[in-house]
């Protein structure tokens, strides 16, 4: 099987007028993985795919793409293909002949065509559909025949453009998994754009977290959930409780910080290493899930932060409680539902425990002053 | 974005075929059908009406004797002014200016009616209504009114027999046939703009307004018509400068006393065959009509580029 | 409550009489003129009504300027056609990616035609084009001079701002992004405006090739100014109409709106059946399945049988006896009258019998005479002398009437 090309992007701009939309961007994409960049709408993740797929140009930069350099070669001779947003099936045409697209334009024969648009629908399992019109199809179906007319072309990499957002929420998880599959049977090089990191997560081998532009961080779903590098990272990527405050020691890649709840230790993030020193702002995140009720006896080591419940919210599976901790500071838990029936706490003051190994503390970036 | 960015982008979004002909075909309508056209009728107008054989020559230089003389008529005129001009050229504006406000009074509740009252279907089948009798050649319409108004024709008929009058009413002399005609020429395009513009007014609005016990006429005057503005506004442009510059219906149906300012210029033109003085007419006609848009657009305070749409 | 109701049907009468009033007026005219076509009686009225007669179409068909004016605007109308929808669709595609600030310049340029005075587009493109082909000394028979060629350019100047609007319409409604999805596949620059964009405009060129026919069909403000030694089709009915009222117009007019009747029926049976299909799948095939179901469909295929029904009715219909005795009780009626008149006025000469030239001293220049002498498909002459202007219509109609009448016999004097 083919393992698509690699990409690389060695320092990217890319400047509209006045705005940067990229700053600085180095990437590389291994051949055959499936890599996603993440973030809010507006933080350039559309634009490195638009300058990946050729529709701009960098300012600055390089963008390689199975080790060639792609300045000057347009979308259209790229070995790229990308999966729009709102997909752009052609309204006009039929299943098959969207599909068979790209041969149509290289001159290919009605009867190639036809075969080779058979053969996809049978990849993604929609065979003898051909012949519908797009409006036919449903949310999935269009987006499986999107997956189709693009791998259609014969792409190395495969680019896509938030193609579940219009999806309801089964339907997307669904898509998530054939999506994955589909990237394992074809082996191809897949770049995914999203702003849900529930997604990216779940699907990519690597993930890019960018933010105004600058990628923040560039790992894979455990790493950037356990040990973000910074700040952005680590309250965008999963829930976290943030404590700011100042270093009062570090040892050992462990530190203790003075925050407003108290002096909280915690494990020095591993792109931090060395950055923190008694005096320096900084800030510990400690997951929800992190938190427990603290039991009678203090464990060694263990951080401890108090508060009084103010609300409390019931999924299922887990309890979440919102505590208001000294100075206003807001605090979340989420406590593994037992099935044993227990009474709301709401007004209640509880004390939260953490191990200190599972708190992460960063440099306060602008995060901390925003705050 | 800089011009030169924009040209480049512009090429490489295109491509070289696509981007020739668009830039060609825009530059052939907007420079020669458009532009140096009137550029060169401007030149005209400032022009003498010399013979061929002086075109050029040391006699041909710029004048503007042409718009003189549509002021003060002939040179050594007694009278001092061009009453006549100025006269028929005063008359055909406050005529379109009737004749707008005519056929805004009659279109505005069809409008209304279509956009915001009728089923989808019956709006259809009225909107295909009223498109039929404007796909009938402009000549036959006048004639129709011919056929009405005329001395022999259908109401002085009408009104012999009845006995209500004994003799047959000139219609044709009192303008009464012109002014009904050309009304009736340029209904469909005050109806459209207005029914555009009302179609996108959200009807909550109105229901809203009458809930708050306000009256139909001033849920029309308050909601309705500030925001339909726009399209009254284009639906009254589009008119008034068609009328102004009417020439069929005026030949047709204009008494035999009174010239539509559009007949002045075709007579300069093919009777006494003076095109400097045509061209000077055709100028005057185009700048005053435009500068009484812009001014009401004005007045209104309506912007060009909400018109037309 | 009951007060309330009333008020709503109220209301609701109001606007049935004022929508009945409007629709009157809008198609008034046009059913009276139609039926006139019908009358045998020479001036164009429904009253009082004469003869049933089909004589006028067959006039109007062997009126041989009227013909060569149709192949003109014929030629004329495919020039505009084509012409316009390229500029147009150039001009609308322009208009999506123009540079932004120069947006609404541009577009203020390319549709300022449409409001330009046609007289003033005509003038100027006469100018314009006459001052270049003596820059560039053309010879007076080379194409600058050619009347068609000056009015394909006149005509395209405002309709290709017609078509352009139409092109912009649709393309607002086009996802710019299908045309990346096509270069994103491969296909080159042409390729996706061919495969994605044109396909897409499709609806929207026929629709401006249709406007832009009939705005050159039915135009006379530019045309007569550009047209020179030539004539359109509009150009020949409006002098046949200023020199003189005659019923082969209002025939015209039939056939005009007949047409038009039939086309918008068509339209909106496609339109129709297009979104029955959308809606339920395949409708039935065949004739009565396009039918079944769609009123416009009905009225069209009705109003088809009614014209061939009439088309048959009058290859059999004569209407001589008829007219013959018209002509007599019109005679008569002017015998009483001039009876009466002289008794009543005894010094007063009586009004000529043999009208004609007092017609022509009182009317110079009205071109009623040329319009009877050269009035194509007059019967034969009969024995019968023409008419008098019945003395109650003193007013030019009344003599148009008789004079351009092609039933009217030739008057005696005549060579």
């Amino acid at each position: 099987m083919v393992a698509g090309f690699g990409v690389e992007l060695e320092n990217v701009w890319v400047q509209f007028d006045s705005f940067v939309a990229v700053r600085n961007a180095n990437v590389r994409i291994e051949p055959g993985e499936f890599f996603s960049f993440l973030g809010p709408s507006g933080c350039g993740k559309t634009t490195i795919l638009r300058t990946i797929s050729g529709f701009l140009e960098p300012s600055r930069g390089v963008v390689r793409i199975g080790g060639r350099d792609m300045a000057g070669i347009g979308p259209n001779r790229r070995p790229t293909a990308l999966i729009f947003q709102n997909l752009a099936l052609f309204p006009l045409m039929r299943v098959w002949e969207n599909i068979a697209f790209a041969l149509e334009v290289r001159g290919a024969g009605v009867a190639e065509r036809r075969r080779r648009a058979e053969q996809l629908l049978e990849l993604i399992a929609l065979p003898g559909q051909g012949d519908k019109l797009v409006h036919e199809l449903s949310g999935g179906q269009k987006q499986r025949v999107a997956i189709a007319r693009a791998l259609c072309a014969e792409p190395q990499v495969l680019l896509l453009d938030e193609p579940l957002s219009a999806l309801d929420l089964k339907l997307r998880q669904h898509m998530r998994t054939e999506l994955r599959a589909i990237q394992r049977q074809v082996g191809l090089t897949f770049v995914y754009i999203t702003h849900d990191q529930g997604e990216a997560l779940a699907m990519s081998d690597h993930v890019a977290v960018m933010r105004e532009g600058v990628i923040e961080q560039i790992a894979d779903g455990r790493t950037l959930y356990d040990d973000p590098a910074t700040t952005f990272v680590a309250s965008f990527v999963g829930e976290n409780n943030a404590f700011p405050g100042r270093v009062t020691a570090e040892a050992d890649g462990m530190a203790v910080i003075e925050t407003a709840v108290g002096h909280l230790r915690a494990r020095i993030a591993t792109a931090a290493r060395g950055q923190l020193a008694p005096g320096d702002r900084a800030m510990v995140f400690v997951r929800p899930e992190a938190l427990a009720v603290a039991g009678p006896g203090v464990l060694p080591g263990e951080g401890r932060i108090a508060g009084r419940v103010t609300a409390e919210e019931f999924d299922g599976p887990s309890y979440h409680l919102f505590l208001e901790g000294p100075g206003g500071t807001p605090i979340k838990t989420s406590l593994v539902n037992h099935g044993i029936g227990r009474s709301s706490s709401i007004g209640a003051t509880l004390t939260l425990a953490f191990d200190p190994m599972k708190a992460v503390a960063l440099p306060a970036g602008e995060l901390a002053q925003e705050e | 974005m800089k011009p030169l960015a924009w040209t480049r982008q512009f090429v490489e979004r295109n491509g070289w075929p696509l981007a020739a002909y668009i830039v060609l075909a825009v530059s052939f309508w907007v420079l020669v059908l458009i532009v140096l056209p009137q550029l060169v009728m401007v030149d005209f107008s400032l022009r003498f009406d010399l013979p061929p054989a002086k075109q050029g020559g040391p006699e041909d230089v710029w004048t503007l004797a042409n718009y003189r003389y549509f002021l003060f008529g002939p040179p050594g005129d007694p009278l001092g002014w061009n009453y006549v001009d100025l006269a028929v050229f005063a008359r055909t504006l406050i005529a379109a200016v009737f004749v707008t406000l005519f056929d805004l009074a009659i279109c505005y509740p069809i409008a209304y009616y279509l956009a915001q009252a009728a089923s989808v279907r019956a709006a259809r089948m009225l909107a295909v209504a009223l498109v039929i009798p404007y796909w009938v050649n402009e000549i036959l319409r006048a004639f129709a009114f011919r056929i009405i108004f005329g001395t022999g024709g259908l109401i002085n008929t009408l009104l012999l027999t009845i006995g209500l009058v004994d003799q047959p009413i000139d219609f044709i002399r009192a303008n009464v046939a012109l002014y009904a005609g050309l009304s009736y020429a340029y209904v469909l395009l005050m109806v459209f703009p207005i029914y555009n513009a009302i179609e996108s007014l959200d009807r909550n609005q109105i229901e809203a307004a009458r809930d708050l016990g306000a009256p139909w006429w001033r849920i029309h005057w308050r909601v309705v018509i500030p925001f339909a503005k726009p399209g009254i506004t284009s639906g009254c442009t589009m008119v008034f400068m068609l009328a102004a510059g009417a020439l069929a219906a005026p030949q047709i149906l204009g008494g035999p006393s009174s010239l539509w300012f559009t007949q002045i210029i075709y007579r300069t033109f093919f009777e006494s065959v003076n095109w400097p003085r045509g061209a000077a007419y055709a100028v005057i006609l185009l700048v005053v009509c435009t500068l009484l848009v812009l001014l009401v657009m004005r007045l209104f305070k309506v912007r060009l580029g909400e018109v037309g749409r | 409550m009951s007060a309330r109701r009333r008020a709503n049907g109220l209301t609701r009468l109001a606007v049935g009489a004022y929508l009945a009033l409007f629709f009157t007026y809008l198609f008034g005219p046009l059913v009276i003129m139609s039926i006139t076509a019908f009358n045998s009686s020479a001036f164009p009225r429904l009253y009082p009504w004469e003869c049933l007669t089909f004589e006028w179409f067959a006039k109007l068909v062997g009126d041989q300027r009227l013909m060569t004016g149709l192949r003109n605007s014929l030629v004329i109308g495919a020039g505009v056609v084509v012409l316009s929808v390229l500029l147009g669709l150039a001009g609308s595609l322009l208009l999506t990616q123009i540079w932004p600030r120069a947006r609404s310049a541009y577009y203020t340029l390319v549709t300022a035609p449409i409001l330009m005075p046609g007289v003033v587009i005509g003038i100027s493109t006469v100018l314009f084009w006459d001052r270049l082909a003596h820059a560039i000394g053309a010879s007076y028979g080379s194409a600058l001079y050619n009347g068609i060629f000056l009015t394909i350019l006149g005509q395209s100047c405002f309709i290709a701002s017609y078509c352009m609007l139409v092109f912009v319409a649709r393309l607002q409604r086009f996802d710019l992004q299908l045309l990346d999805a096509a270069l994103d596949l491969g296909a080159t620059n042409v390729q996706a405006f061919r495969k994605i964009l044109l396909p897409f405009l499709k609806p929207a060129i026929f629709s401006a090739a249709v406007i832009a026919f009939l705005a050159s069909f039915e135009n006379y403000n530019t045309s007569v100014f550009t047209i020179s030694h030539y004539n359109t089709f509009t150009i020949e009915v409006a002098q046949k109409v200023r020199l003189g009222i005659d019923p082969s117009i209002s025939a015209l007019a039939v056939i005009v709106i007949v047409l038009t009747l039939f086309a918008a029926l068509a339209r909106e049976a496609w339109m129709r059946r297009a979104e029955q299909r959308r809606a339920e799948g395949p409708v039935p095939g065949g004739i009565v399945g396009a039918v079944a179901g769609n009123p416009a469909a009905v009225l069209a295929t009705f109003l088809l049988v009614a014209v061939a029904g009439v088309a048959v009715f009058a290859a059999r219909h004569d209407p001589s006896t008829c007219k013959a005795a018209a002509l007599e009780e019109r005679l008569e009626r002017q015998r009483r009258l001039e009876e009466e008149a002289r008794q009543r006025r005894p010094a007063e000469v009586a009004p000529a019998t043999p009208a004609a030239p007092t017609g022509q001293v009182q009317n110079p220049g009205r071109g009623m005479f040329g319009d009877i002498f050269t009035a194509p498909g007059s019967p034969p002459a009969s024995p019968a002398p023409p008419p008098a202007p019945e003395t109650r219509n003193p007013g030019q109609d009344a003599f148009g009437d008789i004079f351009t009448a092609p039933g009217a016999r030739p008057p005696p004097q005549q060579p």
